[in-house]
């Protein structure tokens, strides 16, 4: 054998779990050559909230376009694909079904191994698209509209999952609060936005923090709080100041969710913080963990907001690592709605 | 021209592989597991069991609904995936229409019925004439309520031959309503066939001799959409007044 060059690993990622329809194509774990999103926010705007069966029907006309876009912003062919990575879960099942049944046949008819991903993982991973020198072991937080874990990482692959929300997810929460609130949807930056104008101070909501030394979460009782203010004013016929709800409910949200970070990161010792989640977009909590981290030389890492929200880039970024460990999912991979990260 | 169809808009998972409409492989599973996770380990026994490779394939044909909304979704997302890879063009055909195969060549008027749930069935009507090469489609598919469906199907004066998935659940109040001029064919004549579905594909590839863009054919809108519309309505409705 020559000299010749490295082989490239070129992973096609895809992602339809909930609103988004989205491919890239990623060179190398690092080199992302596209990066498409079709959103359905606007589709599901009007009913309030994401519906299954529309984002299901939205993926199904998607999915081709995107893909092809995808390949063709990298100016690559499914021959020069390694692998095609795809959500299997959790997430809505009929959008699932359409991003895994499509990748599926693509792997199969080119010949090449199929990745089923964890989407919870994905979210993790997309810290590793924009950071090359993370050295394991990590702690993760990951707060997204269905979940909120503390995980902690000791290579690829190898996990040990600290603590998670009994209830509520924390977006679950801010969507919820968001919406009791009129802010309509999606409630996380809706709430962002309506709480600058407020009082993080205005209300005093409660704190979950659980039993001592517990990196489990519980926010379930916070929205009811702001739900139980809302409707005791409205007996009185009182209308409370919306961006000072917001901005004590968010500030509340957030203080959980940084004093439990901090916890888990005395119990393990680790010095690395990854934020993965849509949530992690929320520039009160990135703010607040900078500025705490900074106190105590622990480095901060999170993505760009656009790797923050479901993409492909990030199930591709998974699938790479999934790929050098020689995994491969059998033709049978079905969606799993219910999928979770277990310690492994 | 060797092709594939994929029918994945029933419980029935039904692949086959033609050659100029004539059935070379076929594949039916009507078992408790799911379209994903029969669909494509029966695809490649298929192209296994019958010699043939991926790259001798020159169409895929699918069926495009109504039917289930996540069968019909599963069947396109796969037919398109490998479509897009094989760079192949794709045909998409009704399940009404494939099914109307069933009854070839019967005098009676051949009624498909798809479950639809909600006691409601997805329907249709054709006739095969003596010097016909496909079944005429003489009602347009529709989502009607079982009562009225058959309360149509008694104004007419012929006899009708049912299909379906549901023909074998109803037999009974399909022979209540209809009496002697009704025909249920048994399950295992009448469930979705690859054979069916592999000779619609093949009229319709000579009819239009090209591919075509193929999207989901569900025929209902989804209860959001219609909640949202009738709750439009009620607010328009009041600002009338
Ligand atoms: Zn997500």
């Amino acid at each position: 054998m020559t000299g010749s060059q490295e082989k490239q690993i070129t992973i096609l990622g895809i992602e339809t779990s909930c609103d988004e329809t989205s491919a890239a194509v990623l060179v190398n774990g690092v080199n992302l050559r596209s990066h498409i999103i079709s959103s359905q926010i606007m589709t599901h705007q009007k009913y309030g909230g994401v519906v299954p069966e529309i984002a299901s029907r939205e993926h199904s006309l998607h999915i081709r376009p995107v893909v092809e876009q995808s390949l063709a912003e990298a100016n690559v062919g499914f021959k020069d694909l390694s692998a095609i990575a795809v959500t299997y879960g959790p997430g809505l099942v009929g959008s699932l079904l359409v991003g895994v049944s499509g990748a599926k046949a693509m792997a199969y008819a080119a010949g090449i191994p199929l990745l089923g991903i964890n989407h919870l993982e994905g979210h993790i991973y997309a810290n590793f698209l924009e950071h090359q020198d993370l050295e394991f072991p990590l702690l993760a937080l990951l707060v997204s509209g269905g979940h909120t874990h503390l995980i902690v990482f000791k290579d690829h692959g190898r996990y040990e999952v600290l603590g998670y929300t009994r209830d509520d997810a924390a977006g679950e929460a801010l969507d919820k609060v968001a919406r009791a609130l009129g802010l309509g949807y999606p409630g996380g930056p809706q709430i962002q936005k309506t709480a600058q104008e407020g009082n993080e101070q205005a209300f005093k909501f409660p704190r979950a923090m659980l039993e001592p030394g517990s990196l489990d979460f519980s926010f379930s009782g916070m929205k009811s709080a702001v739900l139980n203010a809302l409707n005791s004013a409205h007996m009185r016929g009182e209308t409370l100041n919306v961006p000072d709800l917001a901005a004590s409910f968010q500030q509340a949200v957030v203080d959980v969710l940084v004093h439990k970070a901090l916890l888990a990161l005395q119990q393990t010792g680790v010095k690395t913080l990854l934020l993965a989640g849509g949530v992690a977009a929320n520039r009160l909590l990135r703010e607040t963990l900078e500025y705490e981290l900074a106190r105590q030389n622990v480095r901060l890492v999170y993505p760009s907001p656009v790797f923050c929200t479901d993409n492909g880039a990030m199930i591709a970024a998974a699938g790479y690592y999934h790929f050098l460990a020689g995994d491969a999912a059998p033709w049978t991979l079905n969606a799993v709605p219910g999928l979770n990260l277990k310690s492994q | 021209m060797k092709y594939l169809t994929i029918d994945t808009t029933t419980k029935v998972s039904a692949i086959a592989l033609a050659e100029d409409g004539k059935v070379v492989a076929e594949g039916f599973l009507h078992t408790s597991k799911t379209h994903s996770e029969r669909i494509m380990p029966m695809l490649d026994q298929l192209f296994a069991a019958a010699a043939w490779t991926l790259s001798e394939l020159e169409l895929i044909g699918v069926v495009r609904g109504p039917g289930s909304f996540t069968g019909i979704r599963i069947g396109i997302a796969t037919a398109q995936g490998l479509a897009q890879v094989l760079n192949l063009p794709l045909t998409g055909i009704l399940s009404l229409d494939a099914l109307a195969w069933a009854g070839w060549g019967r005098n009676e008027d051949i009624v498909p019925i798809l479950d639809a749930r909600k006691n409601e069935w997805y329907t249709a009507r054709y006739r095969w004439t003596a010097e016909s090469t496909f079944a005429e489609c003489l009602m347009t598919p529709q989502a009607l309520s079982i009562s009225e469906c058959l309360e149509q199907l008694k104004e007419l004066e012929q006899r009708i031959c049912f299909v379906g998935d549901a023909a074998g659940k109803a037999k009974q109040e399909i022979e209540a309503a209809l009496g002697d001029r009704a025909i249920v064919l048994p399950d295992y004549l009448s469930l979705p066939r690859g054979a069916y579905a592999a000779q619609e594909v093949w009229r319709r590839w000579q009819e239009i001799g090209a591919g075509e863009k193929v999207e989901p054919y569900y025929i209902r809108f989804s209860e959001a959409e219609v909640n949202w519309a009738k709750k439009e309505r009620a607010r328009k409705g009041e600002n009338h007044e």
